[in-house]
């Protein structure tokens, strides 16, 4: 039994050291997990001398932990690849503004949070995929338009549970309302290919598989394809081409990946440094020469392979609507049976 | 002074002890209970209404499923193994564990990779037999191909309890058997099914756990069981309390199947070692030399070899971005969470077994039952459980002592893992006669001399193989690490599942090659105690 004891206190022991460093450091609540933004905190802690921790989660998951802890959580900053979560982390009353001019200069006007709690740091399209062989340019033109007849059987999307095509949705029952929304949801269902299922990556294989034409992406899991070290992933990658819908009005959807400042954060300046941070051009830069994201500086241009789909016009759409219209958005899937 | 004697009499003391430990084991699942009442229930009717019906059918199906495979994969090759002397015995005894050590998330991913347009498998075909290339080109990604993944990745439980029953049961039953003049074939299915199904049942159970609790695999297969549903509304919804609501409902659909293996295992218990001699092998025939060896193989090839070298030749393929540091900082993180949670599990275990064995109060039965409860509920949802619980107690002294601290993390792994580390020590348990305890309390040896003298070691192999299942089982674990890790802590875990999610496959294979490795080198060992376990016995 004595043993117990000794490991409980060994426990506690380790726990507590942790708690014990304060001075000189920022505490991030992250749902980015990817090899880019470790090696962006090793470059602000050689910069400022400031350490950076870390816990990566699912954003529903760091929201309710920040809400649980109140006052006393440790975290500063809130870290998500959604404007939709920082929306709600907002709402909940998690985060405090930020007013800092150099983030401001730093960032595109049209990507800011109008109510001034998050900041973007980097964006994403999400974009329509199409077979080379089976699909003409000219056919594709919207989203909406992936409702049409002439597209049965042919659309490949993975399910509603994932977040970007709840952001999706969210983006068309802001921007049409929650009736066209449905009925196009409705008719889009009738004209997947298959169920719903895998990642955007999947999706891509299945249009190269022939078990669909047209396929709903993100932008940045077409370059990770593209980067691919298996060359028959490269040749699924290069069967298909990239299609920014609704250029002829309100532009392509686009989601942000972006920081919150934590209502209790205990290190806020060092928070704030650390965003002024990852929006100066030098850290965007290293973002999209490490990832296929789209930089929020505007000084700043994506990697080559991003680069080759051309520019686009982006939604210009009040991105905290992402958020507010998340619900309506996933009872639309559920009544029309989108999986 | 009588009152005194009754507090403070040995019994009274262990009772009082074992009721805190399994309230504490209990709380974070309590404190869920206890937000339960207050909650809206909006979205709850929301799901009950439109979605419900379909998780639920989808849920059974990929049950049935999941348990068909993992008995075909399981039974056979135990009864052959058993009974059976022929070349490559010993090699496929050891083997067919081994699937175990791979965690059921890494099976789908890699089985969907393999399978894909894009894998191993296709562009063979389209290459070398472009003529039948169009008719191996297909969406593998189905709910049969699931249950069928999750077989192979869960097999190992029945398999293993079916290898120990299917041993243990004695050659008198067989002899007698023959010499009625029933089959091989005929007594397998007439005399060693019905001795052993107690054994399959409980097998079968953990398979059935692990299904439930599956997210990773069944999210990417778009197959929706109960555990999505908690996850949309929690995830998705934002609705805490519909998702606890929901944990509670998969808590009674859990409870249902435990009542029914208990049930079916009080009524058809069968006490192996009051009966005969162990069963001598038998010399297989030519004729089914062959069969065999194609039984015994199927699951080790499918279930071990073809994922496991597709992640090896993953890791040529990314070899350059490996950061070795990082995998060695990885596996000792892993290496020691696991190590310090299973040795605490296995000691709560046989705290909670002796209580019971030695004051043989009915209250103690319950208690050492319903701590198995937090292997029922999604580990999600017990770190749920353990942030309201935590935050509350730290909020109340106005600073963070236990939150966000290994504290937290390893308590969450003992509530979910205690089944696991429980059934091998109790059903080892149960095989030693009374007797034993009543001689020794006689002798007059207290509770902690019965454990050290009598208890740990003849039981040694079973709390060896306790703490190597339990170990594999953390060493895999993801949802409570995720969400209740201190700051920047990685396992092994963390780390293939933030590279599977981020659609990068080949760069997480390094981090789940290391988790197969000591997971099969351990699975070696344990296999070698179970071996020892059933010569012993």
């Amino acid at each position: 039994m004595k043993n117990i004891y000794i490991i409980l206190i060994f426990t506690l022991l380790i726990g507590c050291e942790n708690a014990e460093k304060k001075s000189q450091e920022v505490n991030l609540y992250s749902q980015r997990h990817y090899k880019v933004d470790e090696k962006q905190y090793e470059n602000f802690t050689n910069k400022t001398g400031i350490k950076v921790n870390y816990i990566k989660a699912n954003a529903d998951e760091l929201l309710e932990r920040l809400k649980n802890e109140g006052e006393n959580s440790p975290a500063d900053l809130f870290v998500s690849v959604d404007a939709g979560k920082l929306q709600k982390g907002a709402d909940l009353g998690l985060f405090q503004k930020v007013s800092s001019s150099v983030i401001k200069n730093n960032v595109s006007k049209d990507l800011q949070d109008k109510n001034g709690y998050w900041i973007p740091i980097t964006y994403r399209a999400r974009v329509l995929v199409y077979s080379n062989e089976r699909v003409n340019k000219e056919d594709l033109s919207t989203y909406e338009d992936l409702s049409n007849e002439k597209w049965k059987g042919r659309i490949l999307v993975r399910s509603s549970s994932n977040a970007y095509n709840q952001a999706l949705m969210s983006s068309i029952v802001a921007n049409l309302g929650g009736d066209v929304a449905s009925d196009w949801s409705e008719a889009l269902v009738q004209n997947f290919a298959r169920d719903p299922k895998g990642n955007d990556r999947d999706q891509v294989k299945a249009i190269a598989a022939g078990q669909g034409d047209v396929a709903i992406v993100n932008s940045y899991y077409i370059g990770l394809l593209l980067s691919s070290q298996k060359e028959e992933e490269l040749n699924a990658g290069r069967s298909v081409s990239v299609f920014f819908p609704n250029q002829g009005d309100r532009g392509s959807h686009i989601n942000i990946s972006g920081l919150a400042l934590a209502k209790n954060s205990p290190n806020k300046e060092n928070a704030i440094k650390l965003m002024e941070f990852l929006t100066s051009e030098e850290a965007q830069m290293t973002y999209v020469n490490n990832s296929y994201e789209y930089a929020a500086n505007p000084n700043v241009k994506p990697s080559k392979i991003v680069q080759g789909w051309g520019e686009f016009k982006r939604d210009n759409l009040d991105l905290n609507k992402l958020g507010e219209f998340r619900d309506e958005a996933l009872k639309i899937f559920d009544s029309t049976g989108w999986k | 002074m009588e009152i005194k004697k009754i507090l403070f009499s040995n019994n009274k003391r262990w009772i009082i002890g074992s009721f805190i430990l399994a309230f504490l084991v209990l709380l974070p699942i309590l404190t869920l209970f206890v937000r339960l009442p207050s909650l809206e229930n909006t979205t709850f009717k929301y799901l009950w209404d439109t979605l419900l019906i379909d998780y639920t059918i989808s849920t059974f199906y990929l049950l049935i499923i999941t348990c068909f495979f993992s008995l075909l994969f399981a039974v056979l090759p135990a009864w052959i193994i058993s009974n059976y002397q022929f070349a490559g015995r010993k090699f496929f005894d050891i083997v067919l564990y081994l699937p175990l050590a791979i965690p059921t998330y890494i099976m789908a991913f890699t089985y969907a990779d393999i399978l894909s347009f894009t894998g191993p498998l296709q562009v063979f075909f389209r290459k070398n037999f472009h003529s039948i290339s169009d008719f191996v080109n297909h969406d593998y990604m189905q709910v049969e191909i699931l249950g069928l993944l999750m077989g192979l990745a869960l097999y190992p439980y029945v398999y293993s309890v079916c290898r120990v029953s299917f041993s243990l049961i004695g050659s008198n039953y067989i002899n007698l058997s023959k010499n009625l003049g029933l089959s091989m074939t005929k007594t397998f299915f007439k005399v060693i099914l019905p001795l052993s199904s107690p054994a399959i049942i409980s097998g079968l159970f953990l398979v059935i756990m692990e299904v439930l609790n599956e997210y990773g695999a069944v999210k990417y297969f778009g197959v929706n069981t109960y555990t999505s549903g908690i996850f949309r509304a929690y995830g998705s919804m934002g609705d805490v309390g519909a998702a606890i609501q929901l944990s509670v409902l998969l808590l009674f659909v859990v409870l249902l199947f435990m009542y029914v293996e208990k049930k079916y295992h009080s009524r058809f218990k069968f006490y192996y070692s009051s009966n005969s001699k162990i069963q001598k092998l038998s010399i297989l025939e030519k004729k089914n030399y062959l069969l065999s060896i194609v039984i015994c193989f199927i699951p080790f090839l499918l279930g071990f070899l073809i994922p496991f070298l597709f992640i090896v030749s993953n890791i040529f393929l990314t070899y350059n971005q490996i950061d070795f540091l990082d995998l060695i900082e990885l596996t000792l993180n892993s290496v020691s969470v696991s190590t310090l949670a299973s040795v605490i599990v296995v000691l709560v275990v046989l705290f909670f077994l002796m209580v019971e064995k030695f004051t043989k109060s009915s209250f103690n039965r319950y208690t050492s039952e319903v701590i198995s409860l937090g292997y029922a509920v999604p580990g999600a949802v017990i770190g749920l459980g353990l942030i309201i619980l935590f935050t509350t107690i730290d909020r109340s002294q106005s600073s963070i002592v236990f939150y966000g601290s290994f504290f937290v993390l390893i308590y969450a792994y003992v509530v979910r893992f205690l089944a696991v580390g429980k059934s091998p020590i109790k059903s080892s348990l149960e095989k030693h006669p009374e007797s034993y305890d009543e001689t020794a309390k006689n002798l007059g040896l207290g509770p902690f001399n019965l454990l050290k003298k009598i208890h740990i070691p003849i039981n040694k192999f079973a709390i060896l193989t306790a703490l190597i299942v339990t170990f594999i089982d953390l060493l895999k674990e993801l949802p409570i690490t995720l969400i209740l890790r201190p700051f920047n802590f990685d396992t092994l875990a963390t780390q293939t599942y933030e590279f599977a999610i981020e659609e990068m496959i080949p760069m997480s294979a390094a981090y789940s090659f290391i988790i197969i490795v000591i997971g099969s080198f351990l699975l070696i060992i344990l296999k070698n105690s179970i071996n020892k376990q059933i010569n012993v016995s």
